[in-house]
């Protein structure tokens, strides 16, 4: 058999996720810090115990009932002992009846708290993921688009399902679990202790040695559960690959190399399923062991005891320590588990609250200036920006746009055309100069003022789920069915949004997925002239679709930009065409900015690009 | 634990229909059959553990009664099971001594028994059923026709390898096995309850089936809650998701309050939801377990009474049946789990079996030709295909392609173009007419001669994460670096390789998101040629890139192109040149055909395109 470790050595091979490969990908994600546990941190624990707060009352309850069940359950036993080396080896039939009365009457009301301390706590635990995860939905509303643009979806999900979830654990299990569990040892001890003094510390004894076998085996563990869910992540993540990449597969006809391949890594998965397998099936016969071994103790030390001339014990405590020595050992083992949620409960909080304390990089000002109506002049004045510092993306951006002028944007990929639209619409602040609209540098302005005046369609046009009529409404709720008809006529596109099945009912689909991406384009224009900002940046979408769609996307677009500043990134060059300004951007700075006649005239970088296309020049 | 245990089963549908179910359940017990020697081994290790659990348990019994009988005359004298050893008149203390042992000799032989069992349950569960499962549905799953994977989700695929192989291989060891397990130890447990005494058996025993059907019937009240919940915590990730990629939206328009309206209903639907579990759960647990202290008062109660009349012992009778009735209660609710297993083995395995039972659509015939070199001589012959039965996508193609000839296919959006291409590679069979390469029907030759000779570039290049070379490399994995190189020069992708840090050896983050889209096509183009193939399709391979990496594509395309019969499709005129013949395609037909002068001549879809591409912006 292979040795797990020798596959470092061969070459990677398309299709399958090897470890490398995996580690790669993680890096890159910024996924280091998802460390799985981290030491027990009580300021964490009190902060977590804040968000209970509103459950005040049934919190009371809830510890009631875990004080009361941790005693229960040893009495209970206790109870069985004692009805048996009492009325039983008495032979007493009266005392008999009237203790196993006494008896259901306890399981009975035993199992009415049971019911209570469960509900309470799963109830209580449920309550504060779910204020967790409203306070998390809330502070990522009030960050700034930078937070989002530096972080995966994926990564906030994760926040939100996994950490919360592992949070939930914690309140719900770890905390009371342990007291019920921590309780009923204590309440077997007493017991114990009170029946046969000796006896009770040979059971103190063996206690450590539990404790200690626990705790080599949970680590030994916790590294064979880590390989083997690090070698399944690279079974998911290839099968991912496979079957987004069946069709070049399929066309290479690697489908049998790639499946030799894959049954490798499934027996290597296998492997490490193995090794955890083994740990756990040493770890658990052994635990179980000390409990037996005791047992064979019990009958040998206190049988003797028993006999014993001097000050011997009753035959009945003998028969109490065989009940109680085992709900005593139970409890270390789910005490073990306890601490190991723990420990995970504890990454997850961490990584909850931090972003809990995010503040946002930026806030409105105290006193915003409101230049009332916008005239939709922008300027940027020596503006520059690194998202990284050192790293700049744009140097010494100067500018003015006046209304009602139609800027097109252009340059190659890196340029700075998307980050300068960033800067207009406020996602980002300049790292030097000022960017200014209407003579107002946008640092002054109100969130509130820039959403009503500054409008963006971005280029991956985001829908949401819902009808396309709510998709359209959700920037104006108080406007009427009426007035989207009309923005749609408006752009002269009513017609195509008609002819869809449903028409304005028609559903959206999933981030828009049950629309083309023409018809997508279209209702994001239509949204944006509902919103009717003074200030528009467009981001075109590269995607082509065939050239009839396009025409008429490309109409819809002029007459949307008609009457409003507005910021063209473009991609396509009948929209340089039609601008009234171009800016062309070359790595961060801007090289050529004017009327597009001019520009060719000029024979500079945009004449160029023209003359690559293979495009006839424009006519005057 | 159960967190890091790679599969997580979730409550999925039930398989309703009997028929179905008779022949899923058939073929799992026949896949059981396949293993039975193991199988046979691990029921043998459970029934050497029962027996060693009664030793144990009976050593204690038989202590306490010697003890009794030593301390108090009147006690009744010490019944020996099994008749096999009497005691000698040896010292109490010796006997004691000699328990003690037994007991402690029975727990050794436990611990090493259970850890047996461990390691050959995982060896034949993770070690064989599910190696064989996985590889054998991945396997299957790369050779099925692209309709199977247009049906299905990725992530669903994905569960198949994953998850629902689990769900089959819980047959073996969580239905056919435990179900085995469970009638075994009730048997044995019975039949030594039943020998100390039959009708306090029966008494005890008398709440075990009402326990059992109370399990069973709250699995099922509980499953459709559960499923429900799940459905809402995928209901809430998919509202989060989406307002997340759509957090730039939010900003823009200032939706804040509508987008944590709509999270929030999200959040509030899941916590109810999981109210309403809790509520049912926290019935059942209690109950349940107090018709076990029910039991245990019969036992306290009747057996007491049995006790004082001298029917029975206090050790080997009242102590031992307290012992069994524990393991029994184990015991019932192994039972229902064993139903919901049956279930979730059910599902899993009906979606395993649609694959393993699932043929190809597109497959060798017996007779198939092997095919070295091909010309790439490529005649359509009445072809017509559709994807599903009411919507034919090709009506009656016919066309032929000499050997080396480029030819563009252009046309509106859904005419049919990628499914005619996609005919040549043999991804799906055309349902009339057929294609001919070389003079010999496609289906003549074998399909992996005939897919190697054919080249693929689609709109967006799926690339996998592994390095360079690897991904250049892949349909042959064993190329030598020379051959990588080649085919990347061809593909003018070799310079920017070499200005990577790393070269060829550059690893690829998933669907190559380190590199530019032209790169990506540059990479993909390179990947085409690596083998040579007689015959090159480009499916529109420059739609999701920009007007100048468009050219930087087209460029590298020539010489690629070249001495290959080459199918090009796209929709920007501008590439169309590039071309000998151009084919318009429209609604399934070919509307026109011929070399760009002559088709701009003619009034069409063509010269419309050509027009709204050059000059669609006058219409404004």
């Amino acid at each position: 058999m292979r040795e797990p470790g020798s596959k470092h050595s061969r070459p990677s091979v398309a299709g399958i996720v090897d470890r490398d490969t995996l580690r790669g990908i993680r890096h890159t994600r910024g996924d280091e810090d998802e460390r799985e546990q981290a030491p027990l941190s009580f300021r964490l624990i009190l902060r977590l115990f804040g968000f209970t707060r509103p459950y005040r009352r049934k919190m009371a309850g809830l510890v009631l009932t875990v004080v009361a069940r941790a005693m229960q359950l040893p009495l209970l036993a206790w109870g069985a002992g004692a009805i048996i080396t009492g009325p039983i080896a008495r032979g007493d039939l009266d005392a008999l009846r009237w203790w196993v009365g006494g008896f259901l009457l306890f399981a009975l009301f035993t199992e009415f708290t049971f019911r209570y301390r469960v509900k309470w706590a799963l109830e209580i635990g449920e309550a504060v993921i779910h204020d967790l995860r409203a306070a998390l939905f809330r502070r990522w509303l009030t960050l700034n688009m930078d937070y989002f643009n530096t972080r995966p979806v994926g990564r906030l999900i994760s926040r939100l399902t996994g950490d919360a979830e592992n949070v939930r654990v914690g309140v719900q299990n770890v905390l009371f679990v342990s007291l019920v569990q921590g309780g009923q040892m204590l309440g077997c001890a007493v017991l114990m202790a009170i029946e046969d003094f000796r006896l009770f510390l040979v059971v103190l004894g063996i206690a450590p040695v539990v404790w200690l076998l626990n705790r080599i085996f949970r680590r030994r563990l916790g590294q064979a559960y880590r390989n083997q869910s690090e070698s399944f992540s690279r079974i998911t993540a290839t099968m991912a690959e496979s079957v987004s990449g069946i069709r070049v597969t399929q066309s290479f006809s690697r489908e049998q190399v790639n499946a030799g391949l894959f049954r490798a890594l499934v027996e290597d998965h296998a492997r490490y399923n193995y090794v955890a397998a083994r740990t756990s099936g040493i770890f658990l016969p052994l635990l179980e062991l000390n409990g037996q071994w005791f047992t064979a103790l019990l009958v040998v030390l206190g049988g003797n005891r028993v006999l014993a001339s001097g000050d011997p014990m009753a035959l009945g405590s003998m028969i109490q320590f065989f009940f109680l020595a085992g709900l005593f050992f139970s409890p270390i083992v789910v005490l073990g588990t306890m601490f190991n949620e723990a420990l995970t409960a504890m990454a997850g909080a961490e990584r909850v609250f931090s972003v809990l304390d995010t503040e946002p990089s930026w806030k409105d000002p105290e006193k915003p200036v409101d230049p009332g109506r916008c005239q939709g002049r922008v300027e940027f004045r020596e503006v520059g920006f690194a998202y990284q510092p050192g790293r700049p993306v744009l140097r010494g951006l100067s500018f003015v746009t006046e209304p009602g002028q139609c800027v097109a944007v252009a340059g190659a990929t890196g340029s700075g055309k998307t980050t300068m639209a960033n800067l207009i619409a406020r996602f980002y602040l300049p790292t030097e100069g000022e960017v200014l609209i209407d003579g107002v540098d946008t640092r002054l302005l109100s969130s509130a003022w820039l959403q009503r005046h500054l409008g963006i369609v971005p280029q991956h046009n985001h829908l949401f789920s819902g009808s396309i009529l709510e998709n359209i409404l959700v920037v104006r709720p108080t406007a009427s069915r009426d007035d989207v008809r009309h923005a749609l006529h408006r752009l002269d596109c009513l017609d195509a949004i008609e002819a869809i099945p449903g028409g304005l009912d028609a559903e959206a689909g999933e981030r828009g997925s049950r629309l083309s991406l023409g018809q997508r384009q279209l209702v994001c224009f239509a949204r944006a002239l509902v919103a009717d900002p003074e200030i528009l940046i467009l981001d075109e979408a590269t995607s082509a679709i065939d050239p009839i769609t396009e025409m008429r996307t490309q109409k819809a677009m002029r007459l949307l930009l008609r009457g409003r500043t507005s910021f063209v990134i473009a991609h396509r060059l009948s929209t340089l065409r039609h601008a009234s300004r171009i800016l062309v951007m070359d790595a961060g700075r801007l090289v050529e900015s004017g009327a597009p006649i001019d520009l060719l005239e000029q024979g500079g970088a945009f004449a160029a690009l023209w003359a690559r296309a293979g495009l006839e020049q424009p006519a005057r | 634990m159960s967190r890091l245990s790679p599969a997580q089963p979730v409550p999925a549908p039930v398989v309703e229909e009997p028929g179905r179910q008779r022949y899923l359940l058939g073929q799992l017990l026949r896949l059981t059959g396949r293993y039975w020697p193991q199988c046979l081994r691990l029921i043998l290790i459970q029934a050497c553990l029962i027996a060693l659990s009664l030793a144990s348990l009976g050593g204690v019994g038989l202590a306490i009664d010697l003890l009794r009988a030593q301390i108090d005359p009147s006690a009744p004298a010490v019944r020996v099971p099994f008749g096999a050893w009497t005691p000698p008149d040896s010292k109490p203390e010796t006997v004691l001594l000699l328990l003690g042992g037994v007991i402690f000799v029975a727990a050794l032989l436990r611990a090493v028994l259970t850890y047996a069992n461990t390691v050959a349950a995982n060896r034949l569960g993770q070690g064989r059923i599910v190696v064989d499962l996985r590889s054998r549905v991945y396997a299957q799953m790369q050779r099925l026709s692209f309709r199977f994977f247009d049906a299905n989700a990725t992530g669903s695929l994905i569960n198949r390898v994953t998850g629902d192989t689990q769900a089959v291989r819980l047959f073996i060891d969580g239905v056919a096995m435990q179900s085995l397990q469970v009638l075994l130890a009730a048997a044995v447990y019975c039949a030594c309850l039943i020998r100390v005494h039959a009708g306090l058996t029966f008494a005890c025993l008398v709440f075990l089936p009402v326990l059992w059907i109370l399990v069973t019937l709250f699995a099922r009240w509980l499953r459709r809650d559960y499923v429900e919940g799940r459905r809402r915590v995928d209901r809430l990730v998919l509202v989060f998701e989406e307002l997340a990629r759509g957090i730039g939206v939010v900003k823009n328009f200032g939706l804040e309050g509508w987008a944590e309206k709509r999270f929030l209903e999200a959040n509030a639907a899941v916590r109810d939801q999981k109210t309403r579990v809790f509520r049912k759960l926290t019935i059942l647990h209690p109950t349940v377990s107090l018709l076990n202290q029910l039991s245990m008062a019969i036992l306290l109660g009747y057996g007491g009474w049995l006790a004082i009349r001298g029917e029975i012992a206090i050790g080997t009778g009242l102590v031992v049946f307290a012992g069994i009735l524990q393991q029994l209660a184990a015991q019932v609710t192994a039972v229902g789990n064993i139903a919901d297993h049956l279930q979730q083995t059910l599902t899993g395995a009906d979606r395993v079996y649609q694959i393993l039972d699932a043929k190809p659509d597109v497959d060798d015939r017996p007779e198939a030709k092997a095919l070295t070199t091909a010309r790439g001589h490529i005649v359509f012959e009445n072809v017509s295909f559709r994807f599903r039965p009411e919507n034919t996508v090709l009506h009656s193609i016919n066309l032929a392609v000499s050997a080396g000839e480029r030819i563009a296919i252009v046309g509106p959006t859904g005419a049919g173009k990628s499914a005619l291409l996609q005919l040549i590679p043999r991804f799906y069979d055309p349902d009339a007419g057929r294609v001919l390469l070389d003079g010999a029907g496609l289906r003549d030759w074998k399909l992996e001669d005939v897919r190697r000779q054919v080249g693929l570039v689609f709109q967006e290049s799926f690339l996998f994460s592994a390095s360079i070379a690897a991904n250049i490399a892949f349909g042959d994995p064993a190329a030598g670096r020379d051959a990588i190189e080649r085919a990347a020069k061809l593909a003018s992708a070799h310079e920017f390789i070499e200005t990577l840090p790393q070269g060829y050896d550059t690893l690829l983050q998933e669907n190559g998101s380190n590199l530019s889209g032209g790169q990506r096509q540059r990479l993909a183009l390179a990947r085409a040629v690596l083998l040579d193939p007689a015959i090159l399709i480009l499916d529109d391979p420059t739609a999701a890139v920009d007007a100048e990496t468009e050219q930087e594509i087209l460029d590298s395309m020539d010489g690629a192109m070249q001495d290959r019969t080459t199918f090009l499709v796209t929709h920007r005129l501008s590439a169309v040149r590039r071309a000998r013949r151009i084919v318009v395609l429209n609604g399934g037909r070919i509307e026109a055909m011929g070399t760009h002068a002559e088709l701009a001549a003619a009034a069409g879809y063509y010269r419309d395109a050509m027009l709204a591409e050059q000059q669609g912006s006058l219409a404004a």
